[in-house]
């Protein structure tokens, strides 16, 4: 017997303290309520937000204001209540990102902003409401 | 699905406080009116939908996370300019103001009256 861990294939082990919490999950993936954020590359402006319920449940997302800098939307009374938010600089904003392999293009997902309180750690997908912001929204990168 | 016929100006309670009012039928365009408590979301099917999709595909997308194409630097005006942190806020809604604290209408005192009470119109000498 080998006593060892090894070669269990189950999700990576999470720290408690590292979970952001998505009380309703995101469009689409309801059951995944605990994320975490993994860096790609020390110098890369993508990160992954990989599902701790679900392993196959990953996205590659980034601080919109990098690419965008005029991006601007405003976070409900609503949202802001669901999240415990009380101050801008509490918030940090991500847009989910999607790749077109086969046309060399990349895109953010304006329409449906992650914001994260990180003071509890609560997370949410906000569906902005009669905005005509773009759902992808495609990045030139150099 | 349970289906109700409404007419212009009919409600349906859904609940103890979801009323929905059907205000106006125009040809094959209904305005509905909803009355909600503000802790429940109200969206428009194919908005919502529209962010459901794009998350499957971007889920999708992160099985491509080692595509060269995230690796390209950032767009250059982007990364020359500062980066805002979070959203505007909306400012959390307190008890209606009274109508007497609408803005001032008048200037403050002693302010020069605005230019456009000169006597611009006045009859220019002949």
């Amino acid at each position: 017997m080998s006593g060892s861990a090894s070669g269990t294939a189950t999700a990576p082990e999470v720290a408690e303290d590292q979970i952001l919490w998505f009380p309703d999950g995101i469009p689409g993936f309801p059951y995944s309520h605990r994320f975490v954020l993994v860096e790609m590359a020390p110098d890369s402006p993508f990160q992954i937000l990989q599902s701790a319920d679900e392993p196959d449940v990953s996205l590659i997302v980034t601080v919109p204001w990098l690419f965008f800098p005029d991006y601007d939307f405003e976070l409900s009374e609503l949202e802001q209540r669901e999240l415990g938010i009380t101050s801008e600089e509490e918030t940090v904003v991500f847009s989910a990102v999607t790749l077109d392999g086969e046309h060399h293009r990349v895109y953010l997902n304006l329409l449906g902003p992650i914001v994260v309180n990180t003071t509890n750690r609560r997370g949410r997908q906000v569906v902005l409401v009669d905005s005509d912001l773009p759902v992808r929204a495609p990045v030139e990168l150099g | 699905m349970l289906v109700l016929t409404r007419r212009t100006g009919e409600s349906i309670v859904i609940g103890n406080n979801i009323v929905v009012t059907v205000l106006e039928v125009r040809h094959d365009q209904v305005r509905i009116g909803i009355d909600a408590p503000r802790t429940v979301q109200v969206h428009r099917e194919e908005v919502f939908n529209q962010v459901l999709r794009e998350n499957t595909a971007a889920v999708a997308s992160a099985a491509d996370r080692a595509n060269p194409l995230l690796r390209k630097p950032l767009p250059r005006p982007a990364a020359a300019q500062p980066v805002r942190k979070g959203p505007r806020l909306e400012p959390k809604r307190v008890a209606p103001r009274p109508p007497d604290a609408a803005e001032p209408t008048a200037g403050p005192p002693g302010a020069p009256p605005p230019p456009s009470a000169g006597p611009d119109d006045a009859p220019s000498p002949s």
